[in-house]
């Protein structure tokens, strides 16, 4: 039997909003983790501020809904302060890339053992659509054009040796919710980032998806390195894998 | 018997190894010791001294004025000939230029051997200080001819050398602290290396994160898993924490911030002192929300205060911001009695066990988001009420400590450390004033008000420009402090006992 870890709080995405999907996955995920011996109080969600932090009102998991920016240390400090819960933190492209990237670097350093669920829709969504480190160049924002080269978080990752990197196409749910729980299961700091396109502030991402395609789980850092480079995420030609780009044995 | 010992020199001679071997060798007799360190921002070189009161009555404060100036160094003398008194003894290293490193203990030795120390007494402390150097010392003892031979007594006293922030340190690990958070910054850092020291022995954890911002985040997120926690800062990383304290204040999650103030404005005087933090500790923070804010003027005291910090940021679940200053962290002070302390206990529930959420935005009752107009209003209503119910509570701990002649009608207000010197004052000068401490800032006792109705004249004395005092006293008993009463310094050294006695004297007749 499927539990519901539904709340009754009232969902404000807006209607198609691929956070719906991403959502459907964590409770799958929850879920199957539960059915496989694990309490509903075991686990722990933190969130920034952001379109993507919503997730903590619709989730009867215990948590903290944290600062902009911040998620990352304060599911940090949840596990230290008790290595018992399952701690998966949720921050938008903006929180993980802008305002506290300082934090990402550092943790993928500490390795503590949480998983980091980024929401990339390439845009600051919940102030209204401004640019983040990862619009693509050239994009076009209130008739003004982009003209910095995006980061690409995934080789950030992979350059401070991170152990577990992965990238999610929220509209595979089931290949997102088995991502998910691998990073869970995974024991150290986790690093999921979810192509998830804004349906008011980065439609242009639909030509993205089209270019998405499966990779097998990858254990191999050369292979790692060589799917990285694949994307730049500005291009709307490159292939886009989808998959574990990396975790260490 | 007082008297007044400059150890000077340059960083990196060993200023603070031999004053501390000073100190020791009195304090193991009964004797009272105040230590000042006045320290420049540098690792070597410059000019750093160590002015060390030795007292048979109870002092925590020190004269400019000297009876003994040990230098390490030529400049020493030359900075310091202005401040010496009448007759006073001047030791000087090239007497022992020979000894080469080891000049710092023939000097203590040379004192030592004037007040009359017994070999013994040297070798005794030896054994911890100086392990390696016992045979050297025994040596020197007899090799060091003095002239001046002063009488020593054998005080009936059992005196601990302990600096505030090691007083902090300790009060809390017997609070029960589980976990320090800090990154480094001076005045507070003695205090993040005391917890490192004692982090082995205890089931305590040190981390010092990436930034002040990560810190109180992370720090939060430990005290919501279920610990005792506290984070150390100084003036610039506590403002990097400010939306981390307005969160604390949100999601009431209980938290202790340590902060200890040197001059500012930014990186203003590291390693001075200051008073100047007061409006930070009051009023940071975006949003109205309840915090407390209390400050200690001495170990004993703040061995007792940081034990309350932890129980009232436990039941009132608010951040509790524990104020000091240079002064105080960095001051070796006489502890008589350490205080017996009870440990705090964590009884709210916690993730894990029960499905626990906690929120930056405003929030119903099980956590989740609100943005309801009525719920709004009630959680602002439920918040500040707190202010209430907890100046109950401090009002039973005593949010105010009284000095001098109880029953005078001319009062002196202070906060902090500034204590110290205003109780030295009147207890050893003729002058008819008491003295009131308000330890607890934040909620304001109603016994404040209660002391200025029963007084004629009434002063202050604080260590900043704007009187940051006056101003929190006016705004809670509408009483303002006239200008001329107010004895302000903000040149980064603490008040001095024969100056502040020289103003309070002219002042109160
Ligand atoms: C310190 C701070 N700065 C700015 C904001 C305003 N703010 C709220 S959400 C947001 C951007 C969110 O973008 P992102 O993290 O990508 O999340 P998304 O809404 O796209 O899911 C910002 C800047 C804030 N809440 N706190
Ligand atoms: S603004 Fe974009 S990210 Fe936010 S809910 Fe709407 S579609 Fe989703
Ligand atoms: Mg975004």
């Amino acid at each position: 039997m499927t539990k519901d870890i539904s709340t009754k709080s009232q969902i404000t995405w807006c209607p198609g909003c691929p956070n719906f999907l991403i959502l459907e996955a964590v409770k799958r995920v929850i879920n199957e983790l539960i059915k496989e011996g694990n309490k509903q109080e075991d686990f722990c969600i933190v969130t920034d501020i952001g379109c993507n932090s919503k997730i903590y009102d619709y989730l009867n998991l215990s948590g903290v809904y944290g600062l902009h920016g911040r998620a990352v240390p304060l599911a940090e400090g949840i596990k230290i302060g008790n290595p018992k819960l399952k701690v998966l933190a949720f921050q938008g492209d903006g929180g993980a890339y802008a305002e506290g990237i300082e934090h990402l670097i550092h943790a993928i350093r500490k390795n503590t053992d949480i998983s980091l669920i980024i929401h990339n829709n390439e845009a600051f969504s919940l102030t209204t659509g401004q640019p983040t480190p990862t619009t693509p160049f050239g994009k076009k924002i209130k008739n003004e054009e982009i003209k910095l080269e995006p980061l690409n978080p995934i080789k950030l990752a992979l350059s401070l040796n991170a152990k577990f990197v992965a990238r999610c196409n929220p509209y595979d749910i089931e290949d997102t919710k088995r991502i998910i729980k691998k990073s869970i299961l995974f024991k150290g700091f986790s690093f999921v980032e979810i192509i998830q396109k804004c349906l008011i502030f980065s439609p242009e991402m639909s030509i993205f998806e089209k270019n998405f395609y499966k990779i097998e789980d990858n254990k191999r850092l050369e292979n790692a390195w060589e799917i990285a480079n694949q994307w730049n995420y500005s291009s709307t030609e490159q292939k886009i894998p989808i998959g574990i780009i990396y975790e260490k044995n | 018997m007082k008297y007044h010992i400059l150890i000077g020199g340059k960083a990196g001679q060993g200023i603070n190894k031999i004053s501390s071997f000073i100190s020791k060798l009195f304090s193991e007799k009964g004797y009272y010791i105040f230590n000042y360190r006045d320290y420049q921002s540098l690792i070597r070189g410059g000019h750093n001294f160590n002015i060390i009161c030795v007292s048979e009555g109870k002092i925590s404060s020190c004269e400019k004025k000297i009876d003994f100036l040990v230098c390490l160094d030529e400049r020493t003398k030359e900075i310091h000939k202005e401040d010496l008194k009448k007759n006073a003894v001047i030791l000087e290293a090239k007497e022992f230029e020979n000894l080469k490193i080891d000049v710092n203990i023939a000097l203590s030795i040379k004192l030592g051997k004037i007040f009359s120390f017994e070999k013994k007494d040297f070798l005794k402390i030896a054994e911890k200080e100086f392990p390696n150097k016992k045979d050297l010392i025994s040596d020197l003892y007899d090799k060091i001819e003095t002239k001046e031979k002063l009488p020593l007594k054998k005080l009936n006293k059992n005196i601990e050398l302990i600096d505030g922030s090691k007083s902090v340190a300790k009060g809390s690990i017997e609070s029960g602290l589980n976990f320090y958070l800090g990154y480094p910054m001076t005045p507070s850092t003695s205090l993040l290396n005391y917890f490192k020291e004692y982090e082995k022995e205890n089931s305590l954890r040190v981390l010092q994160p990436e930034s002040e911002i990560s810190v109180i985040n992370t720090a939060l997120g430990i005290s919501f898993s279920g610990n005792l926690v506290m984070v150390g800062t100084s003036g610039g990383g506590f403002d990097l924490m400010t939306e981390g304290l307005s969160f604390a204040g949100q999601s009431e999650i209980p938290l202790v911030i340590y902060l200890a103030s040197r001059p500012g404005p930014s990186t203003g005087v590291p390693t001075y002192t200051s008073q100047g933090d007061l409006n930070l500790a009051l009023f940071s923070g975006h949003g109205e929300f309840p915090r407390i804010v209390l400050s200690p003027g001495y170990p004993e005291q703040a061995i007792k205060k940081i034990n309350e910090s932890f129980f009232l940021a436990e039941k009132f679940r608010v951040p509790v911001i524990f104020l000091t200053e240079k002064n105080f962290a960095e001051s070796l002070f006489s502890l008589e009695k350490f205080p017996k302390l009870k440990k705090i206990k964590i009884e709210r529930e916690i993730p894990g066990e029960q499905i626990v959420k906690n929120s930056s935005y405003e929030h119903l009752s099980n956590g989740e988001t609100t943005e309801n107009e009525e719920q709004i209003k009630e959680n602002n209503k439920k918040r500040i009420k707190k202010e209430k119910e907890i100046l109950e509570e401090i009002e039973k701990m005593s949010p105010i400590e009284i000095f001098g002649k109880k029953d005078s009608k001319n009062l002196i207000f202070c906060f902090g450390s500034t204590v110290n010197v205003i109780k030295d004052i009147l207890t050893y000068e003729k002058i008819d004033a008491k003295v009131v401490q308000i330890i607890y800032l934040k909620p304001f006792s109603k016994k404040i008000k209660e002391e200025i109705k029963k007084s004629k004249n009434i002063f202050i004395v604080e260590q900043n420009v704007t009187s940051q005092l006056s101003r929190l006293i006016k705004e809670n008993t509408l009483y303002e402090i006239p200008e001329k009463n107010r004895i302000l310094k903000y040149n980064g050294r603490p008040f001095f006992y024969d100056e502040l006695k020289e103003e309070l004297k002219k002042r109160i007749k």
